[in-house]
């Protein structure tokens, strides 16, 4: 790979179409099939060219590559249709960047479907709850409310699920989802409904899951986690869509709601790690090539692609009867608090959205309904007014697209879009993007005592310092907002609602 | 049916056992366990679970360590559970076939599987598990002013003495030293440690060095949620047996120092520490054997001998760096020693180096059906790469709850795959205010010298340090709120190479959270 290449040669690869979409010509890395494309305003754009300017300064730095250069990677992968997307909060991940989208045709044999392309936490996502509660009646037993989740939902690391599991109850998990929380009693008829895939991905195969994977996932169905995942209790802070607001039971600024983002956990974890080393034997085997050694993957009809999508699959179906459990413990602590029960408070499932999925999916390519394997990675899918697969409720809205902010910031409600459809394969963004700041870049600049100390003879200690020191960023620049204006700019989405935290659960 | 985990806070409150006749004499053998700490009720509470017909009786010496949130049992259908919570009720109602014993346990015969109290009576057992727990090695035996702290009990007898203090010697580097450090105001505190930097047991020293400032500095109390199981004691009951000398409370949960006041005899609220380093007690004096000595004390660091009001302390501790203190008392938090007493009996047991009973990958010991949970056991079983016993509280629960599902499989002659906590360390604690992770081989134990560091520090916010071994992530300190211990429990479990990102691997730019998600 030309990695020694100058900036100003690599900006020859690169043309603005228009004033917020850039494309990614052929030749910016080998081998690319498609052209890549990425959407940015202003702020999102300078990001993105700081990162090229400093990868091209420094010939790469660790195993991090330049979110525009992972984005040609993946259009270099066989079987891409149309293009690779980079939606405005794209920024590195494992393979594929996060909020990097690309869709593979099944009908093609060399085709292939890649761990990388859905990440690790497979079918993470977000849910939303909606109550008929208005702040003023949860602002006085706020903390009340707080401690109340806190005590219901086990999080952080190393926590256990109280819902009680056992080995065969898991193996049913994973092959139902949310039928199975259905069954038990912990969900809702409705809840379902409101689910991509109904909660349910059908081509579940427990027997594809390693023990390991099984093992790992037991104790964690049912919790929270730590790190990124978190649950909020939120009020509808600006409707800017009142038609799609009613049909999601949203009425008032003020209102109350719960937003609830997990995913598959460990499990999730095991089934990517399992699949990437299969993968890699795969790919020696089939002479299957890619740019960046992390983009392993085999061909989608491969026993080792067919593995993974079962097992995949099961993932996320354990992410989904995840979120259900932790749904019915919100509802039983909410319903503690208001001395009601979660029906009395109308805590009806507005949408559940998956941000780390592939789905197979029907897409007009070049005038043709074409069976489209559809990866999804930090990414979310968002399904025009009157396409089939979205519930009844939202036929003439749109799918709700569910954005969580950073943690206590803002989040949106998005509805889904005609032009997502035809761009982007019904897809748009899925939060905040990358988190660089001034104040991360000033951290670590005082730790020599520290060093001192910890020095002793033959080990070597490596200090992580800031090599992208933004020095025009802002004071935080993980910013929602900018993103979904960008996505609503270029018309990929529409805002619906913005909410705001009023209280945050996580571990 | 509501199966709240509450545990019986009074004795009244033991339901009447079912009438069936002559009941308390002739009483069924089934599961018994020992011990009513955190590892014996999570057992209970387990048992009562996974095999509710059968009868599990809880004898136990202390009141019972009681879970206080409603982390409930959640039925198998919906109109099973009451999320209602009972402010008050017994262990036994919420998992009915289990009966609460308070008595102190004499003896055991492994043949007869038989228990023997000290009040005469005798339990038989199917299966018996040992949850004794461990008492605190004390510097000093039977002298008033030295007093060990490990369980809910000693706090109470602890905060007692040091309503009037006005300087304490605290001796010892665990955890429990470390939060009582912290924790202290109104008071000096002389801290002695063996070690060269502070809570060596939980981190290294580069994370002591971090801490260092804050052992001086004021606190900010903060007042949120509670984001954990929360232990406290459960009343005693006035008819509760009087305890022989080998019976203690149940070991301290997490959060224990919560809604205790540890205020000393002084106004400010300002922490006085001085450490002594590198020295162990060599001698506890009285008033009257210091006078003998003809020595002078040493002074407060800091104060002169006009501001120290007077040399009249009750207790005088020399140290083995030759320096001598007064203090109002001394505490010994110095760790534990597996209390395994009534049950050594006649030497069937085998017994780890450590004074543990050796339990295999079952929880069972060496003693066909007796099985040992927590404190008083020492795994000996192959541990995973990541993983080896501390004696932690989370490890108590962990093995409490394993040890009953091996029980139950055992006896129905089922297969059982180890828990999967058991496959990385995994501990979340909190010192100085900050959250505190440590994740595997978090002090790179037993890596030798082939191994080596990442490190990103940032003074009074943060320090991460990742132990790498060929690439792979072995263990980690998490210090501050750095979100990342769920990636990095991740990373150490895939076992994933993660040598191309050196130690950009922390670059504060690189959200690696979302990097690996």
């Amino acid at each position: 790979m030309p990695e020694n290449r100058s900036y100003n040669d690599e900006l020859n690869f690169l043309d603005k179409i228009d004033a917020h979409t850039w494309r990614i010509k052929k030749g910016f890395v080998p081998n690319m099939k498609v052209d890549g494309f990425f959407y940015v305003n202003d702020l999102l754009e300078k990001l993105m060219f700081d990162e090229l300017r400093q990868h091209s300064r420094a010939a790469g730095f660790g195993g991090f590559l330049p979110a525009m250069k992972q984005i040609a990677n993946v259009a270099a992968l066989p079987g891409i249709v149309k293009k690779s997307v980079g939606l405005p909060d794209v920024h590195a991940g494992y393979g594929f960047a996060i909020g990097n989208l690309a869709a593979f045709d099944m009908s093609n044999p060399e085709a292939v479907v890649s761990p990388g392309g859905v990440g690790f936490d497979i079918n993470c996502g977000v849910r939303l709850l909606r109550t008929n509660l208005d702040e003023r009646d949860v602002q006085p037993v706020k903390d009340e409310l707080a401690q109340a989740m806190f005590d219901h939902i086990p999080v952080g690391v190393g926590s256990k699920g109280v819902i009680p599991m056992g080995a065969r109850d898991l193996e049913e998990a994973l092959e139902m989802g949310v039928d199975w929380s259905l069954r038990e009693g912990y969900a809702w008829a409705e809840d379902k409904e409101h689910c991509e895939e109904y909660g349910r991905m059908l081509n579940a195969d427990q027997s594809a899951v390693g023990s390991k994977a099984k093992k790992r996932g037991l104790p964690q169905l049912g919790t929270l986690g730590a790190g990124n995942h978190y649950a909020e209790i939120q009020v509808v802070d600006e409707i800017f869509d009142d038609y799609a607001s009613r049909r999601m039971g949203i009425d008032h600024k003020g209102q109350v709601v719960v937003m609830i983002h997990s995913g598959s956990r460990g499990f999730g974890h095991q089934v990517a790690t399992d699949a990437l080393v299969a993968m890699e034997k795969a790919m020696k085997r089939d002479k299957v090539l890619t740019n960046d050694r992390q983009l392993a993957c085999a061909r989608i009809s491969s026993p080792e692609g067919q593995e993974y999508l079962k097992g995949m699959a099961c993932a996320a179906n354990f992410a989904w009867v995840n979120r259900s459990s932790m749904t019915f413990l919100s509802r039983q602590a909410f319903a503690k608090v208001f001395n009601t029960t979660p029906d009395d408070l109308d805590m009806q499932l507005i949408y559940d959205v998956s941000h780390n999925i592939a789905k197979m999916e029907e897409h007009i390519v070049d005038g043709k309904q074409t069976t489209l394997l559809v990866h999804r990675k930090g990414s979310t899918r968002a399904f025009p007014p009157h396409h089939p697969l979205i519930p009844v409720d939202y036929q003439l809205s749109g799918q709700p697209v569910l954005i969580g902010g950073t943690m206590g910031t803002c989040s949106y409600v998005l509805t889904g879009t005609e032009k997502g459809m035809e761009q982007t394969f019904g897809t748009t963004c899925h939060g905040a993007g990358r988190a660089w700041s001034r104040a991360k870049s000033r951290r670590n600049l005082d730790y020599q005592e520290v060093l001192d100390r910890l020095a002793e003879k033959g080990i070597s200690i490596r200090v992580a310092s800031p090599k992208l020191v933004m020095e025009e960023a802002p004071e935080s620049y993980k910013n929602v907002t900018d993103v979904v204006n960008t996505c609503h700019a270029v018309g990929i989405s529409k805002k619906a609602i913005k909410l705001r935290p009023i209280a945050v659960i996580k571990g | 049916m509501a199966a709240s985990r509450e545990v019986c806070e009074k004795v009244e409150d033991i339901a009447p056992l079912p009438p069936r006749s002559d009941q308390r004499r002739d009483r069924t053998a089934g599961f018994v366990i020992v011990g009513g700490g955190i590892a014996g009720v999570t057992c209970a509470e387990q048992l009562s679970a996974l095999s509710p017909d059968d009868p599990v009786t809880l004898l136990s010496a202390s009141p019972l360590i009681k879970s206080v949130t409603n982390f409930r049992q959640v039925g198998r259908a919906l109109e099973e559970f009451d999320v209602e919570e009972k402010t008050t009720g017994a262990l036994q109602k919420a998992c009915p076939n289990v009966r609460v014993v308070h008595t102190q346990v004499r003896a055991a015969d492994t043949d007869k599987h038989e228990v023997y109290t000290e009040d005469g009576e005798t339990f038989p057992y199917t299966k018996l598990c040992i949850c004794t727990g461990g008492q605190p090695k004390l510097i000093t035996k039977d002298n008033p002013y030295v007093i060990g702290i490990r369980d809910t009990e000693t706090v109470q007898h602890f905060q007692q003495k040091m309503a009037n203090a006005r300087r304490v010697v605290i001796v010892g580097n665990g955890g429990i030293a470390l939060e009582l450090v912290y924790e202290i105001e109104g008071c000096e505190v002389i801290w002695a440690i063996k070690d060269d930097s502070i809570g060596n047991t939980f981190f290294d020293r580069g994370a002591a060095e971090f801490f260092l400032p804050h052992l001086t500095a004021g606190k900010c109390e903060e007042n949120k949620p509670l984001k954990r199981l929360k232990y406290t004691v459960t009343e005693s009951s006035s008819d509760s047996p009087k305890k022989g000398d080998t019976a203690m409370g149940g070991a301290l949960g997490p959060d224990w120092k919560d809604g205790w006041r540890m205020k000393g005899k002084h106004d400010q609220a300002a922490h006085r520490v001085q450490v002594e380093y590198q020295c162990e007690v060599q001698e506890v004096l009285t008033r009257e054997e210091f006078t003998r000595t003809g020595q002078t004390a040493e002074c407060f660091p800091g104060t002169s001998r006009a501001e120290e009001q007077n040399d009249d302390w009750p207790v005088y501790v020399l140290l083995t760096n030759k320096r001598l203190y007064g203090c109002d008392f001394v505490v010994s938090a110095t760790g534990v020693v597996p209390s395994t007493g009534p049950f050594l009996h006649n030497d069937q047991f085998s017994v780890a180096p450590d004074g543990g009973l050796r339990v295999d990958d079952h929880m069972h010991t060496s003693v066909p059906d007796v099985y040992a949970a927590g404190d008083v056991c020492t795994a000996s079983w192959e541990p995973a790469p990541q993983w080896f016993q501390m004696r932690l509280w989370s490890q108590a629960r962990q093995m409490g709850s394993y040890a009953a599902k091996c029980m139950v499989a055992d006896r129905d002659g089922e297969d059982i795959d180890m828990d999967f906590c058991f496959e990385l360390f995994a501990h979340v604690t909190k010192f100085f205010n900050y959250k505190i992770v440590l994740l595997g081989r978090y002090n790179a134990q037993g890596l030798g010298k082939d191994y080596e560091l990442l490190l990103r520090c940032t003074k009074g916010l943060e320090y991460v340090k990742v132990v790498l071994q060929a690439g792979r992530m072995q263990g980690a300190v998490l210090i501050g709120d750095t979100d990342l211990e769920e990636t990095f429990e991740n990373l150490i479990v895939n076992g994933m190479d993660l040598s191309p990102y050196g130690e950009d691997l922390l670059d504060p730019n690189i959200d690696i959270e979302d990097y690996f998600d």
